[in-house]
């Protein structure tokens, strides 16, 4: 059997991980592969756009293929030392203890590294594990500070401690997670200075501190370019501000104004990167439709899970065709 | 009820909110019209954007004020570092240099002061409370660290000092304190394994560092507690107003909901809210729309732009009406959405006229 693919989204707060997850498990459960998307969030977004109310620690049907589940990082830290201590007993009563939580609060990395091994679960099932396991799972990770640390742990433990089990789980997560044909750290940022600025440190760290593979970066809720040059021309020219064309024109050079400043950040991107951003409409309704999601869906596959290629520098021509009409008459 | 203009007769405003809403703007814009007021003023950012930072003087992140001159008046700008604030703080309370050296140098105090979530937090509001207490300003207004819950910002105190006098001591000589009331062998045999794990996390020798920490905070205890109740004192006191910072989509006005919701609980005075980035294009009457200057193509394209626009402005009163509804808070003032964030002084004037 191939190996799981990782797909890990993180980016600032509300930039759309959420949707971009979900986009991306429904196009790879519409592909044949067995797709598990991981919510860490707690706020039940994924579920919604499921149509589902809440996601419980087991893996749950979506849909045909598409199986999701959600991982609460205080549940992990009471099940792993629950576990070792094997007396429920005194595991009521240690998880009750201020000192405990206390403890666990500040031990830096347990909540990340217990994360990263239940993944590693679902991914790498082992032997004598009768359910055949995902091809693909999806993390609808943290915002970027906390995944970047998240993503750190394996090694800083890997090194910090070589032997024993914990060593050895540390070990197979960094094989894992620096497997550039399997694992892809997906960065989700808006067309507004803070939320570029961001993804550009955070690939820089992604790629250079910790060789893990970035995939293309993707810019969420670009305004559509919906007039030409010189339309835009007209409308910004035309004086006439007073009549009854005036919230039309208003309404117009807002758009162009809109499009013109998300086009500034995803140059700015691009340049930053060397690698074309995948952009994603702005919506105008009043919440993601499954018809979003699948056309979201069509647009970040192809980038996020084509078939595994190193030699991913963008051709410049055919990108900037594609991208000059990303977001255009998309209806 | 309460309006903008009743914030600037508080000591201390604090605007709180989602990651990405325009806290850092509205916090800088609302000094600049406190200082347009003739309020001595002063703001206290947390990471602004490049451009912003730049346009306030404040390049270099500095916990000292700066001074930020509009036309004739001007207030001052401070940049949060949470680990020098924690720095200080030890400095202050330890009994004699040793002691802070000591701590300061400890690698468990290292993660702590940078990484315990909440320090951040827990710093913003030490920081003011020292400010409060110069007696310089008359009016403070708070830029608060991107939390999802409310609980985040305001447990942060606690947090620390649980952590501080979580009898770690005693925790490293009998562990079986850990679980008080079990035989202590049972719990000696139980907790092997469990210190040997939590030695192993990080490599750090966790429960070493943190009795030489828990010895070099013993004398510090007691001030901490103190200073971490005066700032609990202080954020419910009737001259401080949280001001929640919002956009108008949907799944953000749920977690506004919810953040108001925990303040309130938490007898935190919440002044109203600020509702940032919304879109308010009015009904249009098609057949009004003339004809003649445009050719059909351009005509339709402009009619569909502005039904798109439309559509967004009607979810963005819904989900205000539904935020104003659960939360009874009073909507202090609605900016409509501009194209580019404010990044210059001229441009954080222009916020500032929206927002009041």
């Amino acid at each position: 059997m191939q190996a799981a693919r990782l797909l890990f989204v993180t980016g600032k707060g509300g930039v759309g991980k959420t949707t971009v997850a979900a986009a991306l498990g429904q196009y790879a459960a519409g592909l044949g592969h067995r797709t598990l998307i991981v919510e860490t969030a707690t706020d039940g977004r994924l579920a919604y756009l499921f149509g589902y109310h809440a996601l419980g620690p087991a893996p749950r049907r979506l849909r045909a293929g598409l199986d999701a589940v959600r991982i609460d990082a205080r549940q992990l830290v009471e099940g792993y030392f629950s576990g070792l201590l094997r007396f429920p007993m005194l595991s009521k009563r240690l998880l009750a203890s201020q000192t405990f939580n206390a403890l666990t609060a500040a031990a830096p990395g347990i909540t990340e590294f217990l994360l990263l091994e239940k993944l590693l679960g679902w991914i790498e099932p082992g032997f004598g594990v009768r359910r055949r396991g995902y091809e693909v799972i999806i993390v609808d990770g943290p915002s970027t500070g906390h995944a970047l640390k998240m993503l750190r742990t394996p090694r800083a433990l890997a090194t910090m401690v070589p032997g024993g089990p914990l060593g050895k789980t540390a070990r197979r997560l960094l094989a894992l997670l620096g497997d550039h044909a399997r694992t892809q750290v997906v960065l989700v940022s808006l067309p507004e200075e803070m939320s570029v600025r961001e993804t550009i440190e955070t690939q820089q760290v992604l790629e250079g501190d910790l060789t893990l593979r970035v995939a293309r970066p993707i810019i969420n809720r670009v305004f559509p370019r919906h007039f030409s040059a010189t339309e835009a021309h007209l409308i910004e020219q035309n004086g006439e501000l007073d009549g009854a064309a005036a919230p039309l024109l208003a309404a117009a050079r807002f758009t162009i104004a809109y499009r013109r400043e998300a086009e500034r950040h995803v140059a700015h991107l691009r340049r930053a990167l060397g690698a074309s951003p995948i952009l994603l409409r702005q919506l105008f309704t009043a919440d993601v439709r499954a018809a979003d999601l699948e056309r979201f869906g069509r647009r970040l596959g192809k980038a996020v899970l084509e078939p595994v290629d190193d030699s991913r520098k963008p051709k410049a021509e055919s990108e900037k065709h594609r991208t000059g009409h990303d977001t255009h008459g998309d209806h | 009820m309460a309006t903008i203009e009743s914030l600037f007769r508080k000591r201390l405003v604090i605007c709180v909110g989602a990651g990405g809403v325009g806290k850092t703007t509205t916090a800088a814009a609302l000094a600049l019209a406190g200082a347009l007021r003739r309020r001595r003023t002063a703001v206290i950012t947390v990471d602004p954007a490049r451009r912003l930072k730049d346009a306030l003087g404040l390049d270099g992140l500095s916990m000292e004020p700066q001074s930020v001159a509009v036309d004739s008046v001007h207030f001052d700008a401070l940049a949060l570092d949470t680990k020098r604030t924690f720095d200080a703080l030890i400095e202050r309370f330890a009994p004699n240099p040793a002691v802070s050296a000591r701590i300061l140098a400890n690698r468990l105090y290292q993660e702590l002061s940078n990484e315990l979530a909440g320090s951040a937090e827990y710093m913003a509001m030490e920081k003011l409370h020292e400010l409060l207490h110069l007696h310089r300003y008359q009016v403070l207004v708070v830029d608060t660290p991107p939390s999802a819950h409310a609980r985040d910002l305001l447990a942060a105190p606690n947090r620390v000092t649980n952590l501080l006098a979580s009898r770690a001591v005693s925790l490293l000589q009998a562990p079986a304190a850990l679980l008080s009331g079990a035989p202590s062998s049972v719990a000696r045999v139980a907790l092997f394994p469990l210190l040997k794990a939590l030695q192993r996390w990080t490599g750090l020798h966790l429960l070493h560092d943190l009795a030489d920490l828990a010895a070099g905070f013993e004398h510090m205890i007691e001030g901490f507690h103190t200073r971490a109740e005066e700032v609990s004192r202080l954020l419910r006191a009737p001259s401080t107003a949280f001001v929640l910072v919002t956009t108008p989509e949907p799944h953000t006005v749920e977690t506004a909901i919810s953040f108001h919701r925990e303040l309130t609980d938490g007898g935190f005075p919440v002044a109203g809210i600020v509702a940032n980035r919304v879109l308010a294009f009015p009904r249009l009457d098609e057949e009004t729309v003339p004809t003649a200057a445009w050719d059909e193509r351009l005509r339709s394209k402009l009619l569909r732009n502005y039904r798109e626009l439309q559509e967004l402005s009607q979810r963005d009163r819904r989900t205000l009406r539904k935020l104003q509804g659960e939360t009874g808070a009073p909507l202090l003032a609605v900016v409509p959405a501009v194209t580019v964030a404010p990044t210059t002084l001229a441009g954080l004037e222009r916020f500032a006229r929206l927002l009041l």
